[in-house]
């Protein structure tokens, strides 16, 4: 979980590099074509990876156990969390 | 209580020898006995007492005891506070403050001195919880856990919400409801937590201990309802506060009250007025990331379109150059042409392999039914006659013109210099051989001149 978080971060970091390289316009066009269809890429796995996180309620009980939160919290629209799952 | 019992460690000196009998009227008290009797009357007559005054000379003992002077105007009276009865105590005394104090009197016999053991003490005017707020923060602020330098950005990518609230209270309802209606995929962890009461502080700073533990928890919100200020009070205590402060994560810090800030939102990385407000902060960070990140691919898309209008704008200037602005045009017409002629040709052959076929069928058709092959043979009878006559008219033709060609052909061979040349006659050129010369005065002594014979040629001197 950690390396996606740092890959999500380093893959912002890399198109925020490429659309700055691309807005110099200072590159020919095949070269700024790759650099293109890398950020296009990029920006897919990071939205892909913002949207890939599960919907998850738990309690933490006293013994640092981890168990599913009871019905009783997912207020209404229990049918739609059940669908998600 | 200790007091006390260091008093009464003092009593063997009651049990002086009995002087001798006096006066009845005259009663002779030891220094010991008189002042504990004004200890047994000052404490039967004073153990409950509320005092008010100003606290000076105040000192804290290794021992954890307090010991300070509560003066007014006009009076000085001595106190003491012991460590049991100060560690209740929401604020610190110190000197200058106004208090409230209720205590027993008592003396302490070996100096002869009386003071106020004092069970509780609270700030005149001010509330004690006021006062101890300010101390804390004060001391929080002095330490440089209220720095801006000190807090932390919320996680672009949340992966897991750890909360710290109670599930009793309208905090994680309200925490849940905004993630629902927000539907982002958020993984939640709470740790149910008392947050009000005694002990709050403490239950809430071991939630957060428990918290820390959990991997991959990347931002805690701890907080709960709106509440009176004693309601609340668990977050501005030091146990909270040290806990937010050792938190591996962005702590959200969500008490529910609009005005006013509690210890806990000062050392928190960020404050929410309240607990769905830090539930908006968490998705407000995510949803900032999405739309981040849809920009950035947006610009992508804006500066490779910028580079292709240019490439285009540069090809279309080269095109107006003029050796190549023909070759569109040109280009065009050829393609006309190809299509043109491709069309022509199908058509055209089409056309004409049919006009063909009918026309061939139409001669055999004639050739069979018209009796032409009669006429045919017929001419053909009198093609090879008419091809002997020819002939032998030819011959004549050829003989005659045979003699003709013999005659004419002497004729032009008389004429021919080279004819003359063989009958033994000569030409002389002069020197060099670009003139005939027809007159001997033409010619001086000394002149070369050059003579063609029949075979070769001679280089004379004319004499």
């Amino acid at each position: 979980m950690k390396k996606t978080t740092k890959d999500f971060e380093s893959a912002i970091a890399e198109l925020e590099q490429i659309v700055k390289t691309l807005e110099e316009g200072e590159l020919p066009l095949e070269k700024s074509l790759e650099l293109f269809e890398r950020g296009v890429k990029l920006s897919k796995f990071c939205h892909n990876t913002l949207e890939e996180a599960e919907r998850r309620i738990e309690i933490l009980d006293e013994r640092g156990k981890l168990e599913e939160a009871p019905e009783t919290l997912e207020l209404t629209e229990k049918s739609d969390s059940e669908k998600k799952r | 209580m200790i007091f006390v019992n260091h008093l009464s460690s003092k009593l063997p000196f009651d049990k002086e020898p009995e002087r001798q009998p006096e006066s009845p009227a005259r009663r002779i008290l030891s220094v010991s006995e008189l002042t504990t009797e004004i200890r047994n009357l000052l404490e039967t007559r004073y153990f409950d007492s509320w005092v008010e005054g100003e606290i000076s000379n105040c000192r804290h003992w290794q021992s954890g005891h307090l010991y300070f002077t509560l003066k007014d105007q006009n009076s000085q009276l001595k106190a003491v506070m012991f460590r049991t009865a100060l560690r209740h105590l929401k604020f610190t005394p110190e000197d200058g403050q106004h208090v409230v104090a209720r205590g027993r009197v008592s003396v302490y016999e070996r100096k002869g001195e009386y003071q106020i053991i004092c069970e509780y003490l609270e700030p005149h005017g001010r509330g004690a919880l006021q006062i101890a707020f300010e101390q804390l923060k004060k001391r929080l602020q002095d330490e440089g856990l209220f720095d801006q330098t000190r807090k932390r950005p919320l996680p672009r990518l949340p992966r897991k919400i750890g909360i710290v609230t109670s599930l009793d209270g309208a905090a994680i309802r309200d925490i849940i409801k905004v993630l629902k209606r927000r539907h982002p995929n958020l993984h939640l962890i709470i740790k149910p937590t008392r947050v009000q009461g005694d002990n709050a502080s403490e239950a809430i700073a071991r939630s957060l201990e428990a918290i820390a533990k959990i991997q991959g928890v990347d931002v805690i919100i701890v907080g709960r309802g709106g509440g009176s200020i004693e309601d609340l009070w668990a977050f501005n205590e030091e146990s909270v506060a040290r806990a937010i402060v050792k938190m591996p994560a962005p702590v959200i810090s969500a008490v529910g009250h609009e005005i006013d800030f509690t210890i806990a939102d000062f050392v928190a990385d960020l404050r929410a007025a309240t607990p769905s407000a830090a539930a908006e902060l968490v998705i407000a960070a995510k949803e900032e990331v999405t739309s981040y990140i849809e920009s950035l691919h947006n610009r992508t898309q804006t500066s490779i379109r910028i580079a292709l209008q240019q490439a285009t704008r540069q090809l279309h200037s080269l095109d107006r150059r003029p050796g190549l602005t023909s070759w569109p045009a040109r280009l065009a017409s050829y393609l006309r042409h190809i299509a043109d002629m491709t069309h022509g040709l199908r058509h055209a052959g089409h056309e004409g392999l049919d006009n063909r076929r009918r026309w061939l069928h139409d001669l055999q058709h004639r050739l069979e039914t018209s009796g032409f092959r009669r006429t045919l043979s017929t001419s053909h009878t009198r093609l090879v006659a008419a091809d002997g006559q020819t002939n032998s008219a030819i011959k004549r033709i050829l003989q005659t013109r045979d003699a003709q060609f013999r005659v004419l052909a002497g004729r032009l061979d008389n004429l021919s210099p080279l004819g003359v040349l063989a009958r033994g006659y000569s030409i002389c050129w002069n020197a060099d051989r670009t003139a005939i010369i027809f007159d001997a005065e033409n010619t001086n002594s000394g002149d070369t001149v050059r003579v063609t014979l029949r075979r070769g040629e001679l280089s004379c001197e004319v004499k």
